[in-house]
């Protein structure tokens, strides 16, 4: 493997690998770190917001505790990307039968976004837990506690991650570019921790971005965070609040040929847009679409057609526009 | 008997043009046109377009007026027009004025809506030429004459349109059938198979001779035994414009239940319609609300497979759109074919691209796909458009193949893969590889090695920078 001549994604390369690399959280870190001393530790609930470490402090903890090669005692799923509670079952059987690590008498299962999950897929987790509690250890990890059902919370020692503070991730985007050597200003990096919204990840990613543009300044980074969203999604709400129906349409058609989009995506992108100030409009208006792109979203993830949602969206603001034409005449 | 088994649709076809069940306004039209032919100064319009639904005696009307007016009948069908040569031989027989002894001729073509747009673009030439040249009545019929395809054909003949018959008219002449052929019928029996029917008059006497024939007597409960639903079906474009053109609920929810498309299919077909024919943009709205809840009602049932809502389906596909008209003036629009299949083949590749980045970053980076698509791919885009050589670095740290690099770095790609291809041969090198001690990708190692890399990074950078400032406009669009 060539690596040195591959560039890994920052996000994986700078990703700390053992608890004493986590720089913040120090609560839930020094409580982790008790675990690792006894060698032994009840199920956990790691909850907080995006980019704040939990995924990251659930694996440093596998590493303290499993040695390098934790991931062979670690069995990391998505619920967002698991297809149902039976396929997670069927894994954390197969898992629960694997070989037991030398010096720790359990395994862990990690699972990430675990309040993409539905109830009854909990409580069928929860029955999970249980029946391999003997050998096995959960780490669910959750943005909001209160969408984790009752019984599983009262059965995991519940971590909350705080979100990260700007000097905290200012001075982690700083390292990173020591690291790197790539030139910055003080307020480029202000900006990515502004328009990252403390989520470490994303301010990462924006970083390796703005960096590979050039030196990373506020406009560096600007540029960066309009490019990743296409001016399209813009351009076609505009041709809809315009009256020019037809036309939004076949934007909304080359949008989902030329990017391979969802209907979701284009709904999010959507609803990203309508509060950006490149588009004209009143600020309750802004709250009557965001209101309707909701509902259209909520549409599609009940199984509703991308197409005709979206379209029944547009032909819903080109009459929006042309009241707002009425009464702007 | 078995001698004479002729199907009953042949047997007991119109002989005069008084025996053509009703269509008293198409005979106006139709008639008075063919005598003027006949009284040597042909028509304006030279041809003639019988339309309207299956079995309504457009092909019988002309029949019993070549046999009545003593023409000699030349007859081609829709498989024949497939054939250029075939129509030019009719064409000539066309042209040739009949001698003063000779008979005259009557050209019927037969379902010329059963021609296709693009394939038989000669065969449409030709079938205008012959009118042009004609000598002689051309009479033509179509299900659907409203087809795109068709304009050519539609603005050289004298339009007629053909009802569909009651169901009074039809039975009658299944109790005339009945009579001749000397079978027991009961009363309520026909009247079955023609309320079936829907003014389809060959599709009841098929029933009929088919009851008969099989059974020697035509009762109620065979009838419900046998003929089962042969719905009326009608084409998309039937479809939509009943649709359309329905001013009572149940005319649009007939319209969206009978016809041969599944569900999905349907709401497609209106989906695409909709703009095509509403001009209003609060029609266009109504219209779409009223699509878009009867879209929900199908994910509903999709998902519990409560199959009982279907008719809210049909109530919202069919009443609800139809019912929005309240500010469009109603035009004959022509109808589209709904893209979305069109549309699923070419965002397909996109889509599975983009998956299979996302499969295979999501692991790497401990995150979902989702995230990987919102949070990573955007930025990744951006690197790849603006720093090729960088962009090729990461595609060799994650393996990415040829089709995820193109779709990132859109037109940037054939630089990236051209770098790509050099560090590959570079890696390959044994040399090199002895020179550097493999690093793993680890942080600590990759760490250790970043103050060595940092050099030779700048000094990269430095190129590509002059590079991308005479090269790309090109990297102004990235995905997300």
């Amino acid at each position: 493997m060539a690596s040195q001549l591959s560039e890994l994604l920052w996000a994986e390369k700078y990703r700390p690998r053992s608890l004493d690399e986590i720089v913040n959280q120090e609560e839930v870190v020094r409580r982790l770190k008790k675990f690792v001393e006894e060698r032994n530790m009840p199920h956990l609930l790691f909850v907080g917001p995006p980019g704040t470490g939990k995924t990251t402090a659930a694996h440093a903890l596998a590493h303290d505790l499993f040695g390098e090669n934790y991931m062979q005692y670690m069995l990391e799923l998505n619920a967002s990307d698991e297809r149902g509670i039976d396929t997670i079952r069927t894994k954390v059987k197969e898992f629960a039968r694997s070989r037991t690590p030398p010096n720790v008498p359990f395994k862990i299962v990690l699972l990430d976004e675990a309040d993409n999950m539905t109830a009854d897929a909990q409580q069928a987790l929860r029955r999970l837990m249980e029946m391999y509690t003997a050998t096995t250890r959960f780490i669910l990890i959750a943005n909001y506690p209160s969408k984790i059902i009752e019984p599983i919370q009262s059965r995991c020692a519940v971590f909350r991650f705080t979100p990260l503070k700007k000097e905290d991730v200012i001075a982690r985007l700083k390292w990173i570019c020591e690291q790197e050597g790539c030139s910055y200003t003080e307020e480029g990096l202000e900006t990515i921790y502004e328009v990252s919204e403390g989520d470490m990840r994303r301010a990462i990613n924006i970083l390796q971005a703005a960096a590979a543009i050039g030196r990373v300044t506020p406009e560096t980074v600007y540029k960066v965070v309009g490019l990743a969203h296409p001016q399209e999604v813009r351009e076609m709400i505009k041709l809809a609040l315009d009256g020019r129906f037809t036309e939004a349409r076949n934007k909304l058609r080359q949008l989902m040929i030329n990017y391979g989009l969802s209907g979701t995506d284009v709904i999010k992108q959507i609803h990203r847009e309508i509060f950006s100030s490149e588009l004209k409009l009143p600020e309750d208006v802004r709250v009557m679409i965001a209101d309707y792109a909701g509902e259209i979203q909520f549409r599609l993830v009940e199984g509703a057609d991308d197409e005709i949602q979206l379209n029944a969206f547009l032909a819903w603001l080109a009459l929006l526009g042309r009241k707002l034409r009425g009464v702007t005449r | 008997m078995a001698g004479e088994r002729l199907p009953w649709i042949i047997k007991y076809r119109p002989k005069r043009i008084e025996e053509v069940v009703d269509q008293e306004q198409a005979k106006r039209l139709f008639i008075p046109w063919l005598r003027q032919w006949l009284s040597g100064r042909p028509p304006e319009k030279k041809a003639v377009l019988l339309y309207g639904p299956a079995g309504v005696g457009k092909t019988s009307l002309v029949e019993a007026a070549a046999r009545e007016f003593k023409l000699e009948l030349i007859e081609m069908n829709a498989s024949d027009f497939r054939r250029k040569e075939d129509i030019e031989r009719i064409a000539r027989v066309a042209a040739t004025q009949s001698s003063l002894f000779g008979r005259r001729k009557i050209i019927l073509l037969d379902e010329v809506d059963g021609i296709s747009g693009t394939a038989d673009r000669g065969g449409l030439d030709a079938i205008l030429e012959l009118i042009s040249v004609t000598k002689h009545p051309v009479v033509m019929t179509a299900n659907d004459p409203w087809d795109q395809k068709l304009k050519p054909l539609r603005d050289a003949s004298l339009m007629i349109p053909f009802n569909r018959l009651s169901e009074r008219d039809v039975l009658t002449v299944l109790k005339r059938i009945c009579a001749a052929e000397g079978v027991r019928c009961e009363d309520e029996a026909l009247k079955l198979i023609a309320s079936r029917s829907e003014g389809d008059l060959r599709s009841a006497i098929n029933d009929l001779q088919a009851v008969a024939e099989g059974y020697g007597e035509v009762t109620s409960s065979l009838v419900r035994a046998l003929i089962v639903s042969r719905d009326r079906e009608y084409s998309p474009w039937e479809m939509l414009r009943n649709l359309f053109m329905s001013r009572y609920a149940w005319q649009a929810k007939k319209a969206v239940t009978h016809t041969n498309l599944d569900y999905d299919t349907v709401l497609e077909w209106i989906n695409e319609n909709i703009p095509v024919q509403y001009t209003d943009p609060e029609d266009v709205w109504r219209a779409y609300e009223a699509l878009s809840r009867a879209d929900i009602y199908l994910g509903r049932i999709r998902r519990t497979l409560a199959w009982d809502l279907l008719s809210y389906v049909f109530d919202l596909a069919g009443p609800g759109v139809a019912l929005a008209r309240r500010k469009s003036k109603f035009h004959w629009a022509k109808y589209q074919y709904p893209q979305k299949i069109l549309m699923l083949a070419k965002t397909r590749e996109a889509r599975e691209v983009r998956e299979a980045l996302a499969e295979a970053l999501a692991k790497r980076l401990h995150t979902s796909k989702a995230t990987v698509k919102s949070d990573v791919l955007p930025y990744l885009s951006i690197i790849f458009r603006y720093r090729p050589e960088l962009g090729a670095r990461i595609a060799l740290a994650y393996n990415l193949t040829e089709r995820m690099v193109q779709y990132l770095a859109g037109p940037a790609a054939a630089e990236v893969l051209e770098h790509l291809k050099a560090l590959r041969e570079g890696a390959e090198r044994p040399a090199r590889a002895a020179a550097q001690p493999p690093a793993t990708q680890r942080a600590p190692a990759a760490r250790a090695s970043a103050a060595q890399r940092r050099g030779r990074t700048t000094s990269t950078t430095a190129t590509s920078r002059r590079r991308r400032r005479g090269g790309t406009a090109s990297g102004q669009r990235t995905l997300f």
